[in-house]
């Protein structure tokens, strides 16, 4: 179904009415008396999906509840969402912190500060709604707080990424979960070993086969955090966004719907934090609700994750197979894990991991939990002899220092991303990249061969091995590499 | 000098000696804010003392009426508050805090083996402290006489130093504490605030006692030498102290609140205070305004975050608010009231048919809800059957509204009882990161609220994100009193100060605890004892951090969980 075509469908299904400001476009004016929208009038400018959902959703969600959460997910993540729905923020920035503007902006759109963009999927559709962007895609990041107006792309000011796909988006937030976890759970035995012997006791940050470096636990419930690496010092798994920032898609969703259409959940930005309910000042209140961020998170964490295929061609296949030995050989796979176990397809909304600004789990009676195996895809998934999900991310949710003193392509921000520097970066999930050039962070490469030979820091040898290798092997790592594909 | 009441719509109700009181009218502004006005979420503070294992009430005659102090601090390295709470003419009684993180209130009385019972009796007030730069938390304690001054040793166990020290407890009826470290010293200097001298001819009225001002003499050593304490004359009935950098300079002064109802001729004051040279007040010619209040309480905060603190006096019937008035300098400390634009006069119950003015007691500016914007907290009761005062005077809690006035939640939140309160602290008592409240009631036992966080259909929520910072000074100052700290969250920027001193007969010593509403994480600089700025510390929410002064990190400190 194309988007026209669901919006129209969803135009004729809402029940609810909106003010249409006449004017409201491209330039905040002043506006004459307000179009009210009915739900029966399919030209409609309003998004009908955002109320769809009117009650946050709690407990376990059956087949049909799930089903229509993520239907109306997707009919939100391909909105283009309008005035009258709140689209816009002229007097915030795109802050994660409700932030006033120091300076009001005439117009709806900006394309380096946002808002850039009038749908989630206007950005994420390659190679299908969902998916990552190209070039033009590309989003300035910056804190929003100081010069959040900034009209320039010097690195200075932003950083500039590419935008990411989301497909197998809830099994690494899972993935996630438990190795915060576990990571947790590791702390507090050396806090009690410690507290037990009366001594330091030193243990490694072990998860899932991926090492984050140690801490040393003290007697007295202190903790030394120096030897912590790839992950933050809260020792939360955070597995979205190019640097790991990201807790959950939940938090995702609230920051982006902010940032880039000017659409604000009430869960941060409504009253009970700015004491406004209409805090960007574009005169609609309360934008989204919290159960309409939990249809957004319900749609994008039941996305399919990406797939290896077989190619139809023999020479592709056969050169795949080599491609796939040689990742290994190449140390590849020593960050991009090819897979990583998990435990439980229960996904729940909200997650225990979130702060205040995010719901999470204190904050509900009861957080919605929905079984991802309910998903036709998910059958697909191995399982390893304990029964796990081998979940085949191609990579280690950790971030990695990817330049050294002589390849650093990578290191062309100048900003530093919530404490994390700037040329240190979360391994990138090769899931899926057979699909989604341009490539790297900022999508400066058009070949795969030229990300590869980026690598420099913790990825510097595999690199090396990869530039030293003949070039059929290296035609071979590329034509498995081509496989893993978004279908 | 008139009486100070700010309402400005008021009508006299009588004359009571010199005490003019007013009453509001029902069409008092400060009354007219609507239920519904506050947004940000209200804490609900549920009392459970008797359950928690406390079991403390101070009582006593005419002196006792002032003081009923408690002290927050932790006595045996489990950094959970313990609380020492004054008696009276009961003795003083220590309770060793036993709570799990984000569970029931729980604490153990214990003896306090290093005191007679003499010493255990007659207590007004304490303050913790560590004199001695070592390991453990020594606590001062405010009597009627002599002044004690207890060595922190290992397990909550004290022992009485006033010998060791030359320290002269004297024998004054004392009811105030602050101490500060002079430049270079590595012993702090201790303020005692008296009140009246019961021994003078004519006392009570006029005869107010000399406060002291307790100077160590050397420079080295494992411990002060107080063999020669000044008397800071003249003296007003002091009832709350607090060492004060009011002026940025670096070098805090003294600042005293005094009540009106004894001294004759007196004021608040300000005592300026340079290393090696005698305290000197601030005079009306340097600026110094004279105010003349019944001042029970002082409590410090930066709300403007201009570096210059405000000051929240609690007295009966108006609290005040001092703030820097556009006259001010650096040298001449001129201050205006601010209570009543900021509404926050708190003059009267807020809840009930009682209509006259309260009696404020602990003062206290703290985050209950973390939303980032502070709180004020006065434990209010009537001295102790004043018939032109509250009877039903129930404790306030003046919420912040980010606009840079309060909303009175106290009944909301639950903490307006039918009680005297006198001393207090708002502290996180069960590691939960919202902060709780224990106030000492006289005669009646002493109130402990869990703050639960907000209040649901279902249940309970956590409020705000939040930070709780510890300081490490070195090898003296451990606690880095004097030290201030900037807590950076987008575009706001928090401080808090590191005092010993002010509030009521009630000292804290422990996590400096500030709110973060939305954000979840915060840079932090310090400026340490002596200037020195720290580099950025950069740490996650909802976390306990330690930060010591010359570390790079920060390091992350988890409470027992069994």
């Amino acid at each position: 179904m194309s988007v026209e075509n669901k919006l129209s469908k969803r135009f004729k299904t809402s029940s609810r009415f909106f003010p249409l400001h006449a004017l409201a476009g491209l330039l905040y004016v002043s506006w004459p008396a307000a179009v009210v929208w009915s739900a029966d009038e399919p030209w409609a400018e309003t998004t009908a999906a955002i109320g769809q959902t009117e009650v946050m959703p709690a407990g376990m969600l059956g087949e049909k509840e799930l089903l229509e959460l993520i239907e109306t997910g997707e009919q939100l993540f391909s909105a283009k969402f309008t005035r009258p729905d709140g689209a816009g923020r002229p007097a915030a920035t795109q802050a994660i912190i409700p932030t006033k503007v120091r300076h009001r902006t005439e117009q709806a759109f900006a394309r380096l500060p946002g808002p850039d963009a009038q749908a989630c999927s206007s950005c994420h559709n390659d190679p299908v709604i969902g998916g990552a962007g190209d070039f033009v895609t590309n989003v300035f990041v910056a804190e929003g707080f100081g010069n959040a107006n900034f009209d320039t792309s010097d690195p200075q000011f932003s950083n500039e990424r590419g935008t990411n796909h989301l497909f197998g988006a809830g099994l690494l937030e899972l993935l996630a979960r438990e190795m915060s976890a576990d990571l947790a759970i590791t702390r507090r035995e050396a806090l009690d070993n410690a507290a037990q012997r009366q001594e330091p006791v030193k243990v490694e940050l072990l998860t899932k086969g991926v090492s984050f470096g140690y801490l040393t636990a003290m007697p007295d419930g202190l903790v030394d955090l120096k030897l912590v690496d790839g992950v933050d010092d809260d020792l939360i798994v955070r597995p979205f966004s190019q640097k790991g920032v990201m807790t959950s898609l939940r938090q995702f969703s609230v920051n982006a719907m902010n940032h880039h259409h000017g659409m604000q959940a009430t869960e941060r930005f409504g009253a009970r934090w700015t004491a406004e309910p209409d805090f960007d000042e574009d005169t609609v209140s309360d934008e989204l609700t919290a159960a309409d961020i939990s249809a957004l998170v319900a749609w994008q964490a039941t996305l399919a994750p990406p797939v290896q295929i077989q190619p139809d061609d023999v020479n592709w296949q056969q050169a795949a197979a080599t491609g796939k030995s040689l990742f290994g050989q190449f140390e590849c796979s020593s960050c991009h894990k090819t897979s990583l176990p998990l435990k439980s397809l229960s996904f729940a909304d909200p997650g225990a991991l979130d702060v205040a600004g995010t719901i999470n789990t204190t904050q509900v009676e009861s957080p919605a939990i929905y079984d991802l195996a309910l998903l036709g895809w998910a059958k697909d998934l191995p399982r390893n002899d304990k029964g796990e999900i081998l979940v085949p991310l191609f990579g280690d949710l950790k971030r990695h220092k990817m330049t050294d003193r002589s390849v650093a392509a990578l290191g062309n921000e100048l900003l530093s991303q919530r404490f994390v520097g700037r040329d240190i970066f979360m391994t990138s999930e090769l899931w899926g990249i057979g699909s989604t050039a341009p490539y790297g962070h900022r999508n400066d490469f058009t070949t795969l061969d030229e990300i590869i030979l980026a690598h420099g820091g913790a990825g510097r040898a595999a690199r090396d091995a990869y530039l030293d290798a003949d070039p059929e092997a290296r035609s071979a790592l590329i034509a498995f590499l081509k496989t893993l594909v978004i279908e | 000098m008139g009486v100070h009441f700010s309402l400005r719509v008021c009508v006299p109700l009588l004359l009571a000696g010199n005490n003019l009181v007013f009453a509001a009218t029902a069409s008092d502004p400060l009354q007219e804010t609507p239920a519904t006005a506050f947004p940000y979420d209200i804490p609900h503070m549920q009392e459970e003392a008797v359950a928690a294992g406390i079991e403390h009430s101070y009582r006593g005659p005419w002196e006792y009426f002032v003081g009923g102090g408690v002290a927050s601090f932790d006595c045996n390295a489990d950094r959970m508050p313990d609380l020492f709470m004054a008696g009276g003419v009961e003795p003083a009684q220590f309770f060793v805090n036993e709570s799990k993180k984000g569970g029931p209130l729980k604490f153990r009385k214990i003896e306090l083996p290093g005191l007679s019972g003499r010493d255990k009796t007659r207590v007004l007030g304490a303050y913790p402290i560590n004199f001695d730069n070592d390991a453990h938390t020594d606590l001062v304690v405010l009597r009627l006489g002599e002044n004690l001054i207890l060595k922190g040793e290992p397990d909550c166990s004290f022992s009485k130093a006033n010998n060791e020290l030359n320290f002269d407890g004297g024998i004054d009826w004392s009811t105030a504490f602050a101490a500060t470290w002079e430049e270079n010293s590595i012993f702090p200097t201790m303020a005692f605030g008296n009140y009246v001298d019961r021994t003078a001819p004519g006392s009570p009225w006029g005869t107010c006692a000399a406060n002291i001002l307790a100077r160590p003499l050397n420079a080295e050593g494992s411990l002060p030498d107080y063999s020669e304490a000044l008397n800071l004359e003249p003296a007003h009935c002091a009832l709350s102290v607090l060492f004060t950098d009011w002026n940025k300079s670096g070098q805090p002064s003294l600042r005293v609140t005094n009540d009106r109802q004894y001294y004759r001729g007196g004021q608040e004051q300000l005592w300026r205070l340079e290393a090696g040279r005698p305290p000197r007040q601030f005079s009306s010619s340097q600026g110094w305004k004279p105010l003349r209040i019944w001042g029970m309480g002082i409590a410090e905060a930066d709300l403007d975050q201009d570096g210059l603190p405000e000051y929240a006096l609690s007295s009966m019937g108006d609290t005040m608010l001092q703030t820097l008035d556009p006259d001010a300098d650096a040298e001449r400390p001129t201050y205006r009231d601010a209570a009543y634009e900021k509404q926050m006069t708190a003059h009267r119950p807020y809840t009930g048919t009682d209509l006259k003015p309260s009696t404020g007691w602990h003062t206290q500016f703290a985050d209950l809800n973390n939303d980032t914007h502070l709180d004020l907290f006065i434990a209010k009761g009537n001295v102790e059957a004043m018939p032109d005062f509250a009877a039903f005077d129930p404790d306030n809690l003046l919420m912040g509204d980010g606009q840079g006035k309060f909303v009175e939640n106290g009944a909301k939140a639950g903490i307006a009882l039918d009680t005297r309160g006198r001393g207090a602290a708002v502290v996180d008592l069960n590691a939960d990161g919202m902060q709780d409240l224990v106030v000492v009631n006289r005669e009646a036992n002493a109130s402990l609220f869990r703050n639960m966080g907000a209040q649901t259909e279902w249940g309970h929520r956590p409020m705000g994100n939040w930070l709780a910072i510890e300081l490490r000074n070195g090898k003296t100052n451990v606690n880095a009193i004097g030290a201030r700290i900037s807590i950076k969250t987008g575009n706001v920027t928090q401080s808090r100060m590191v005092q010993i001193g002010g509030g009521h007969a009630s000292g804290q010593l422990g996590f400096a605890h500030v709110g973060l509403g939305v954000a979840e994480r915060a840079t932090i600089r310090v400026q340490w004892p002596g200037g020195d700025w720290s580099h950025e510390y950069r740490v996650f929410a909802n976390n306990f951090v330690q930060l010591t002064k010359g570390q790079p990190e920060a390091l992350y400190w988890y409470p027992r969980e069994r």
